[in-house]
């Protein structure tokens, strides 16, 4: 490297390094370290910083170690992630709305595919499923807080690098950087990814997504140790195991799922990136190819319940509230949850039926892929018996709920086929697998993210989303989920390969309208955006800790008692001030009496 | 009314460790990929140091010096193992080996200035 660019960088890290150490004697008491400022200083006393709690502003969102705030911060995180990974579908929908190639050329396209993919599993998917978690499991079992509180922040603000890193080569392009975004689509099957000939798919590009998707990994990983510790050790002593609620359970089994996923995930990430860079060949020999197939896809699967789990966590919890009676036959959703939990690692080579693996060994992938339907099976069963002549009450998150078991049930089916065999081989590499997955992705995931999303809207900001703005948001993400995937499951039949930025003519009608569905879907999200951001800032403020009118039906959980009781404490403390939204607000001060459990 | 809120009245609820180490993590990996020298020194003395930092916080240990002396050994192992792997790729990772000695020297310098030069304190158990 030329020396210039050697001074450079120590200058910046010498900067850098220099700016921390200022900001930290800025903001870190050094007297709680040292006698010698003061005597000795005893606990509780060590610091005014410690006795007020949370630091003012900005400050007080970098350094928060508060399970409620870091669930603030992972949930603002992965909707963000959220409208870049839509963004980036729609302008490939666009382009998909012609045969041709006219709005964005194949290289961009396959550069926003890969990132696409990545962006919501891994930037969404995970971080928003922390958000809930973080926030509310605590809260829950009655713990005060994670087990491991500093590793729970540094699990988050390792997100943001990732994302930095993942992202990076759509800014080193136009920088002039001499790399682009990685065009190896979210698998990252090798021998394209591993750089072999001039490496046309990315380049170094390539190698800082690897990075990224490491870090992500890592701080998942943690997130999942801590969750394991806080449920397993921190819970009141009225939570026992009997009684542990469906979303906990839910948490429980994905934080599992994670400790046994991700590890091997971040392990084969960097065997590809030191073939990559260091001369290694794993991937490059004979066999090489099926080996990453392997270890991807042995994370690749689990990865799926890893994000399914929770969400049916949050419709098993949400759905008997507004069906006015409690969750039909809870002890199987838990068996269920710990059997697919089990199950999903012994499916992966379903992903590679067409790869020319030993048919034996595919039979076995095939049943039990096919055996992973029951526990499926079960937990729908189990949520329309709820709904069964219960006393429905159609609100936005409840409407999410209905969406989501429907959605949930053309995903799983159209899985079904998919885990068989002989359609399989028909159907691989087809829009109709795209389809498929992205019912269960957008139509499930998403959607039961969204029906949490409205459900604890008022716990967390103390003020009401607009009802209207929420359920038009649900027509359009029903109405254009729909449209947009069913279309593809038909693409799929008529023999659309997936993954090419342009198609033979064939196929444009289904296309157009799968693009109109998209529209339609984005206009529905904008909506969403829109709602959250002017509720939360000026929304109608609730006035117990019961909007939903739990208490009619016996069913007014713990978080909302939590809520009633800070609402009292609010006014108890402070007249009628206004009460403390919980980091919602431009509140300068985020540690007062009433934000202290 | 709550009358019992929880831990928070003892409770820390602010470190400002946490986003130090997620800076330093990824600025050190960056730094021994990409064979950036000064990223990777900078990187894992941000890395170790905030960890440093966090260990002292959360009073698992009751000075610096300890932790500093441990973490410039396991970057000095490690550094050793990129030396021995050197010999056998045809990629050059020398210059990523002395970025991690570079960056276990400085901390190791600063144990000794510290114990030379700082007057012994703690935290009171």
């Amino acid at each position: 490297m030329a020396i210039n660019a050697q001074i450079a960088l120590t200058v910046f890290m010498g900067v850098l390094l220099i700016a921390v150490i200022a900001w930290l004697t800025r903001i870190e008491d050094w007297r709680s370290y040292s006698a010698s400022a003061g005597g000795v200083v005893s606990q509780g006393e060590r610091s005014e910083y410690i006795e007020q709690e949370k630091p003012a502003g900005i400050v007080r969102w970098l350094t928060t170690v508060d399970h409620k705030d870091i669930g603030i911060l992972y949930g603002a995180y992965g909707l963000f992630a959220f409208a870049v990974g839509g963004l980036m579908v729609a302008a490939m929908r666009i382009e998909l709305a012609t045969p041709n190639t006219t709005f964005i050329e194949p290289a961009v396209y396959n550069s926003l595919l890969t990132s696409h993919g990545i962006t919501m599993l891994f930037l969404f998917g995970t971080p928003i499923i922390a958000a809930f978690a973080n926030y509310l499991v605590p809260l829950i079992i009655g713990a005060d807080d994670m087990a491991f509180p500093r590793i729970n922040a540094i699990a988050f603000w390792l997100l943001p690098p990732s994302a930095i890193m993942i992202w990076a080569g759509f800014f080193a392009q136009p920088l002039g950087l001499g790399f682009g975004p990685a065009q190896t689509a979210w698998t990252m099957y090798t021998p394209l990814s591993a750089g072999v000939g001039n490496d046309p798919a990315g380049g170094a590009g390539i190698d800082l997504m690897l990075l990224g998707l490491h870090l992500s990994g890592v701080a998942a990983t943690m997130g999942a140790i801590n969750f394991i510790a806080t449920i397993f050790t921190q819970r009141d002593e009225n939570v026992s195991w009997a009684n542990l609620d469906i979303f906990s359970w839910t948490i429980l089994t994905q934080s599992g799922l994670i400790l046994f996923a991700f590890p091997l995930l971040g392990s084969a990430l960097l065997m590809l990136l030191a073939d990559r860079n260091f001369g290694t060949t794993f991937f490059l020999t004979d066999g090489g190819n099926m080996l990453w197939q392997h270890l991807f896809w042995f994370f690749g699967h689990p990865e799926v319940y890893i994000l399914v789990l929770p969400m049916m966590g949050i419709v098993s919890y949400v759905l008997p509230r507004f069906a006015g009676r409690k969750l039909f036959g809870f002890k199987f959703v838990v068996y269920s949850t710990l059997a697919i939990g089990v199950l999903s690692f012994g499916v992966w080579a379903h992903h590679m039926f067409a790869t020319g693996m030993d048919p034996r060994l595919r039979a076995s992938f095939m049943a039990v892929s096919l055996a992973i339907a029951i526990p499926s099976a079960v937990k729908t069963f189990n949520w329309i018996t709820t709904l069964w002549n219960g006393r429905l009450r159609l609100t936005t998150p409840m409407l999410f709920c209905i969406g989501f078991v429907s959605n949930f049930i053309i995903g799983g089916v159209t899985g079904v086929f998919l885990a068989s065999i002989p359609v399989d081989l028909v159907l691989h590499d087809t829009y109709y697998v795209v389809g498929h997955f992205h019912y269960i992705v957008m139509g499930a995931i998403a959607f039961a993210g969204f029906a949490g999303i409205y459900y604890w809207f008022p716990l967390v900001t103390r003020r009401m989303y607009q009802a209207t703005l929420g359920k038009a948001h649900f027509a359009l993400s029903f109405i254009g989920t729909n449209i947009t995937f069913f279309a593809m499951i038909l693409l799929g039949y008529g023999g659309m390969p997936r993954r090419y930025a342009t198609y033979l003519p064939q196929f444009f009608t289904l296309n157009a309208i799968a693009t109109v569905g998209a529209m339609i879907l984005l206009v529905g999200q904008i909506i969403f955006v829109w709602n959250l951001v002017t509720s939360w800032l000026g929304g109608k403020r609730i006035e117990s800790g019961d909007p939903w009118n739990l208490k009619e039906d016996g069913v007014h959980t713990v978080e909302w008692q939590w809520l009633d009781r800070r609402i009292e404490t609010a006014l108890t403390d402070g007249g009628d001030e206004e009460p403390i939204a919980d980091g919602g607000e431009v509140r300068t001060d985020g540690g007062t009496e009433s934000d202290d459990n | 009314m709550d009358e019992s809120p929880g831990l928070s009245d003892q409770y820390r609820k602010a470190s400002p460790w946490p986003v130090f180490v997620a800076l330093g993590l990824p600025l050190s990996e960056i730094g021994l990929v990409f064979d950036l020298f000064p990223i990777a020194v900078g990187g894992l003395l941000l890395f170790c140091g905030s960890i440093v930092g966090l260990l002292l916080e959360s009073e698992y240990a009751s000075t610096v010096w300890k932790p500093l002396v441990v973490m410039s050994g396991l970057l000095g192992v490690f550094g050793g193992l990129l030396i021995f792997a050197d010999g056998t790729t045809d990629v050059t990772l020398l210059t990523r080996a002395y970025a991690t000695f570079a960056a276990a020297i400085v901390m190791a310098l600063g144990v000794v200035a510290g114990k030379l030069f700082v007057p012994k304190r703690g935290i009171p158990t």
